[in-house]
């Protein structure tokens, strides 16, 4: 597999947040990678590091086979991003903005940045500091698309948008990752909006990645089983996370590699099954994080 | 090369966006001083009462030169302050190829001023009211204006171009100078800190010699 | 025609868009020669990850409902009368699955559904 985005055994100490350590990433191409974490937990600073905005103290990172930040301005010219605040500035029109940086972006097409213009119906004669935070989102997002990126980084791009602008954005998103077959590195908070497009996930938390699979090991992995007259679980053939007493009587069973030919195991001890529950990615994201957090 | 010269031009655009009123302002006045400066001095009887008057003026040439110096370079640097250079440093472009063009860009931008000073200062030379046995220097003002402005810019933009914590650094070393001051000046020693800094500033061959001493358009 | 698609169902995405695919076909909303919207143009209405769009597609065309041909997008093939038919039946006993299930988690027994049954294709019929 080819990975856009690799790093080994990164580390970082910023001044105050977690240390990052031991950080060893790998978002393969052209997949759409959903970065999670709580807030802290050292999402903005990992890409921060990728990008060569901050130097890391220990470890590698190679972004679309270069070194970085060697290779930082190479590396850029083929890189869309997204930071969590407005970037661009402030006392330009929209027009300026668009022109100074399709000047520093040689694969910037200029059909496409008027259309997402029209789309997005951004006035060109109005001040980048006077647009309301809904228009900035979506004109970063549109010069991030507009330089036709091999590689684009998000970090939280719809957070504090309302519906009507995420929709607009996100459809210009796909869009162009349909076209172009482009990678998606996107932390965001809401859970939901990443269930959908993501196929890859990376879960951090307090400056480590906890894990890092396909969106659909991580769904079809984590499942929540109703249990009555549970004992104890031994030698069982899945990994239980948590066990919680329902309000529905029995107990709340989290179990992680779980499969269906695996119900004989509660007959055979006594306990009944009642139900077996797919966690959505928000609801398997809480869990896990619960359970790396109580073995810690 | 012209992916270099697209890059510069676009910043020199932005640059001239957060600069042209005070650089047209700047250029009206620096315009109009040869000119107002022979007039005032017109009438008077000998020729170093009148060499005397049109350096009046001298001082005004000093002061704005040193304020565009500075205006520009903090214009060039604001407003990446205010993105905390995040913009700067994800673009496609080496960190100091990106300072340089920035520091060119402002360079550029104070020809305009000094263009017009010579429109003036050319204009103002071939006034009437000169006395035959003096001559009028408009290329060597205008040569030591430019020069001026460029010093005060380009020790400005060092400093702007820093982080915050390099800038913060400066202030304090200029706190430290005022406070170092105040305690020769209480403990009653006779040690003129000021005055022997600006000896190694002011003074020939001195960092900011080129603000000091005479500007006149008109001499010997 | 995809507004029921969820996210947070166990079933994954690429197989309720080609189920919601399969079934208009077997209804007719989808005749043989229509064409199926573009990967870029269904992924970004849907704001969903594109490769779900792309599987949905290749799975239809494995079952040769539809043909994908470069340039000219994905076409709904003509499918024979009694396949047709299956597929209905094999929709409606998905829909009767999914129900039961559903019916047993809540503790409502097979005669109550029967019931309930009835009783909603009456208020239909009339």
């Amino acid at each position: 597999m080819c990975f856009a985005v690799e790093t080994r055994d990164l580390r970082f100490s910023p001044g105050k947040g977690f240390e990052i350590s031991d950080l060893n990433m790998h978002v393969p191409s052209g997949s759409v990678y959903g970065f999670l974490g709580p807030n802290g937990a050292g999402k903005t600073t990992t890409i921060r590091l990728l990008l060569g905005l901050l130097p890391p103290s220990a470890g590698s990172i190679a972004v679309l086979g270069e070194a970085m930040p060697s290779r930082h301005a190479r590396v850029m010219a083929r890189t869309g991003y997204v930071p969590e605040r407005p970037h661009v500035y402030p006392t330009l029109t929209v027009t300026e903005a668009l022109e100074l940086h399709a000047a520093f972006h040689e694969r910037w097409d200029q059909a496409w940045a008027g259309t997402l213009l029209r789309d997005f119906r951004l006035p060109g004669g109005r001040r980048v500091g006077a647009m309301s935070k809904g228009e900035t989102g979506k004109l970063m997002m549109l010069l991030a698309l507009a330089q036709r990126p091999d590689l684009l980084v998000l970090d939280e791009p719809t957070d504090g948008l309302d519906p009507v602008v995420r929709r607009d954005v996100l459809e210009a998103l796909l869009g162009y990752v349909a076209s172009c077959n482009a990678t998606v590195l996107i932390s965001s908070h809401l859970v939901h909006e990443l269930e959908r497009i993501c196929d890859w996930i990376g879960l951090m938390d307090r400056g480590s990645l906890i894990a890092e699979l396909p969106m659909e090991q991580f769904r079809g992995g984590i499942k929540r089983l109703a249990v009555i007259d549970a004992g104890e679980a031994k030698e069982a053939p899945f990994t239980v996370l948590a066990r919680r007493p329902s309000a529905a009587g029995g107990e709340d069973w989290l179990v992680r590699g779980w499969s269906s030919d695996m119900r004989g195991y509660f007959g055979s001890h006594g306990a009944t099954l009642r139900s077996v529950i797919d966690l959505d990615l928000e609801e398997g994201f809480v869990e896990l994080l619960r359970s790396f957090r109580e073995v810690a | 090369m012209s992916r270099w010269l697209r890059m510069w031009r676009a910043l020199l655009k932005t640059q001239w966006t957060w600069t042209r009123g005070m650089l047209l302002g700047a250029a009206v006045l620096v315009f109009a001083m040869p000119l107002l400066s022979v007039r005032t001095a017109a009438g008077v009887d000998t020729e170093v009462a009148f060499i005397r008057m049109v350096q009046r003026w001298g001082v005004g040439y000093a002061i704005v030169a040193g304020a565009l110096g500075l205006f520009v370079a903090i214009a060039a640097w604001s407003s990446d302050h205010r993105l905390k250079h995040i913009y700067a440093l994800s673009l496609p472009i080496a960190r100091w190829r990106y300072v340089l063009m920035r520091f060119l860009a402002g360079a550029v931008l104070l020809l305009l001023p000094m263009a017009a000073l010579l429109a003036g200062a050319v204009v103002a030379s071939h006034n009437a009211s000169i006395p035959a046995t003096l001559r009028a220097y408009p290329f060597a003002l205008t040569f030591r204006f430019l020069f001026a402005a460029l010093v005060a810019y380009a020790i400005v933009f060092a400093v702007s171009a820093g982080t915050e914590r390099t800038a913060r650094y400066i202030l304090a070393m200029i706190g430290l100078f005022f406070v170092a001051q105040l305690v020769l000046i209480s403990v009653g020693s006779h040690f003129d800190l000021s005055g022997h800094v600006a000896d190694v500033l002011f003074a020939r061959p001195g960092l900011l010699s080129v603000f000091s001493g005479r500007w006149s358009l008109i001499d010997v | 025609m995809f507004e029921r698609i969820d996210s947070r169902s166990p079933t994954p995405l690429y197989a309720q868009i080609a189920t919601r695919l399969r079934v208009a076909i077997a209804a007719g909303e989808l005749r043989a020669g229509d064409s199926l919207p573009s990967v870029r143009q269904l992924a970004s209405q849907l704001r969903i990850n594109p490769a779900t769009v792309v599987q949905a597609y290749r799975d239809l065309e494995a079952e040769r409902l539809v043909c994908t041909r470069h340039g000219s997008g994905t076409v709904v093939l003509e499918v024979p009368d009694e396949r047709r038919e299956s597929d209905r039946a094999a929709a409606a006993q998905r829909l009767v699955h999914d129900m039961l299930v559903d019916a047993g988690r809540l503790g409502i027994s097979a005669g109550e559904l029967r019931a309930a049954i009835d009783h909603e294709l009456n208020g239909r019929n009339t």
